[in-house]
């Protein structure tokens, strides 16, 4: 029996000649906040209708809630709630009538869930308004109403958060954490607003041209959270060689040497007597601390920055196909 | 339980689109058209007069009575059915794509074999109840417009005339459903529909209609002529197996294809 939510198993899904999702390998344990981060293109919502059953992978397994998925799309779908990028509504029902028609197709016998469900997500003064007039925040709230309603144990979300207003943004989280809390659900979701899964997921993954590259826990993310020291002198080359004869290894990126040694950080004072006793004083010296947005550009823009990030976070890169 | 409840839901959507009043009124002309050449037929000169035609116009032969006026309605059904019903079939299928909705549908306890199932049970009931209604309102008109030949046994032929040709039309819409599928939305059904018509009409000029499924329906319905002429058990064979492997290649696109839009 699996212990994990989610599991997958070098899930790769091809398209002719083009690798959308390549030899991905997830563990999501059961009440885990799971941020799957990516740019666009990166395969997050191939993955996700992998996950969903929506499309076939080409190599690997699926497993949901411990049953693999069937070839016919066959899965536990009663306990998994899911938002597939922009919620998909019938125009020409009211918002209730949509609910209806979705906890039908759950086969979810409480009558009242979709009256909880609407005042649960603020959907009251729109409950009996035609879909197709909502606006995209609204929108966004009845896509997020229907994937809750039949109460599942697992929250599949693509841009849960896409379209909503600050406060509507805020109430979500909230939500969602609760729901992680109070009822031991698990939430896996994507999301571009990387503040929002910063400040959400307890486990952070990120994926980049198909591949997952990255995988942290928060609370690893805030102790490795690339601080690093950056120095400026007036001779950057003869300073990086002063400083490689005392030991330390800095590399030269933009005009300024930068370093993530865990001595030099903790002794900027040394770095500083060191470029001083060797003629080329140091012009700036500071101790920076990435942000989560930091990071992720970090590594998904520049290929030569990935190796740096992956020296970062090695003990976080361990744990991916674990 | 499942099925119930994903026909509910198609019903639900049906009922509160603009289908079904659209499509009544659109073959309902059928009826209200065939009466008028009733009227013109039994009187050209007071038609012209009353500028219903024009003074150049050439009548094609016919005479006004029921047996022509149901001939008449058996065709509009078998041709403007094929049409009218393939709108209905793109729009349930294929509006699941352009409102973006499909997706919805993947992932849930409910099969996706049950929806399929639904939408091709509302489907064939609305098409159903629209034969009938073209069928009773052609009784209607025709009292109206009073033309002569009326007995019991042209009414039970008229009604397996008619209501026939509907059925058989209803049959061949799983691949109008199939191509709302494959073409993510209601166009490519469409464009399947009209190059259906106008084959059957190829098909049936050529004397192959009977062996072409698109072409039996007016051949049922008497457009060439009695239909025992025309066609025969292996027409009737030939529409229920383009029927049932439109139906099976439907319920396996949804099955199988990968839903990556």
């Amino acid at each position: 029996m699996s212990n994990y939510t989610i599991e997958t198993d070098l899930l790769t899904k091809r398209y002719g000649s083009v690798l959308a999702v390549d030899a991905v390998s997830l563990r999501v344990k059961p009440g885990e906040i799971y941020g799957f981060l990516g740019l666009n293109g990166a395969g997050k919502t191939t993955t996700i209708r992998a996950l969903l059953g929506m499309i076939r992978p080409s190599a690997g397994h699926v497993k949901i809630l411990g049953e693999a998925l069937g070839a016919n799309g066959r899965g536990p779908w009663a306990r998994v709630g899911h938002l597939v990028e922009s919620p998909g509504v019938y125009p020409e029902l009211t918002v209730r009538e949509n609910l209806e028609v979705a906890r039908r197709l759950q086969s979810f016998s409480d009558r009242e869930a979709t009256s909880g469900v609407i005042d649960l997500l603020s959907l009251g003064p729109y409950a009996d308004r035609k879909a197709g007039t909502l606006s995209t925040g609204n929108l966004q709230r009845l896509g997020l109403a229907r994937a809750i309603l039949h109460e599942p144990e697992l929250l599949i979300l693509d841009e849960p958060a896409n379209g909503l207003d600050p406060a509507g943004v805020v109430e979500v989280r909230e939500l969602l954490r609760r729901l992680a809390e109070e009822k031991g659900v698990t939430v896996f979701m994507s999301s571009h607003i990387l503040t929002e899964v910063d400040r959400l997921a307890t486990r952070i993954g990120i994926i980049h041209q198909g591949r997952l590259i990255e995988e942290l826990d928060t609370n690893k993310l805030e102790e490795l959270r690339a601080k690093r020291l950056e120095v400026r002198t007036r001779n950057l080359e003869a300073a990086q060689l002063s400083l490689k004869s005392a030991g330390y290894k800095f590399i030269l990126e933009d005009g300024i040497l930068l370093t993530t040694d865990a001595h030099a950080l903790e002794h900027p004072d040394d770095i500083a007597r060191i470029l001083v006793n060797a003629g080329d004083p140091p012009t700036r010296l500071a101790i920076e601390q990435q942000n989560l947005e930091d990071h992720f550009l970090q590594i998904t823009r520049d290929p030569s920055k990935q190796a740096v990030a992956d020296a970062q976070t090695m003990p976080a890169s361990r744990e991916i196909g674990v | 339980m499942n099925l119930t409840s994903a026909v509910w839901a198609e019903a639900l959507k049906m009922r509160r689109s603009m289908v079904p009043l659209f499509t009544a009124l659109g073959l309902s002309l059928a009826p209200v058209v065939d009466g008028l050449f009733m009227i013109i037929l039994k009187d050209p000169e007071a038609a012209r007069s009353m500028g219903l035609i024009g003074s150049k116009a050439q009548l094609v032969a016919g005479v006004a009575d029921w047996p022509t006026f149901f001939n008449v309605l058996g065709q509009a059904v078998a041709v403007g059915g094929a049409i009218v019903f393939a709108i209905i079939t793109a729009w349930v299928f294929g509006r699941e794509f352009s409102d973006r909705t499909a997706k919805e549908l993947l992932a849930l306890p409910t099969p996706r074999e049950s929806i399929v199932a639904a939408k091709f049970v509302v489907i064939a009931g609305w098409t159903l109840a629209l034969t009938v209604l073209v069928f009773l309102i052609g009784l209607g008109v025709g009292s109206l417009v009073d033309i002569p030949g009326w007995s019991g046994e042209l009414l039970w032929s008229a009604t397996v005339d008619v209501v026939g040709a509907g059925v058989l039309t209803i049959l061949l819409l799983p691949f109008v459903a199939l191509f709302a599928g494959i073409g993510h939305g209601e166009l490519p059904p469409m464009g399947w529909t009209i190059l259906t018509v106008a084959l059957a009409q190829i098909a049936a000029v050529t004397g192959w209609g009977d062996w072409f499924p698109w072409s039996v329906p007016a051949l049922f319905s008497g457009a060439a002529g009695p239909r025992a002429e025309f066609i025969g058990v292996h027409s009737y064979l030939i529409i229920f197996l383009a029927s049932l492997a439109g139906l099976v290649l439907t319920f396996q696109w949804w099955r199988n294809t990968d839903h990556a839009k």
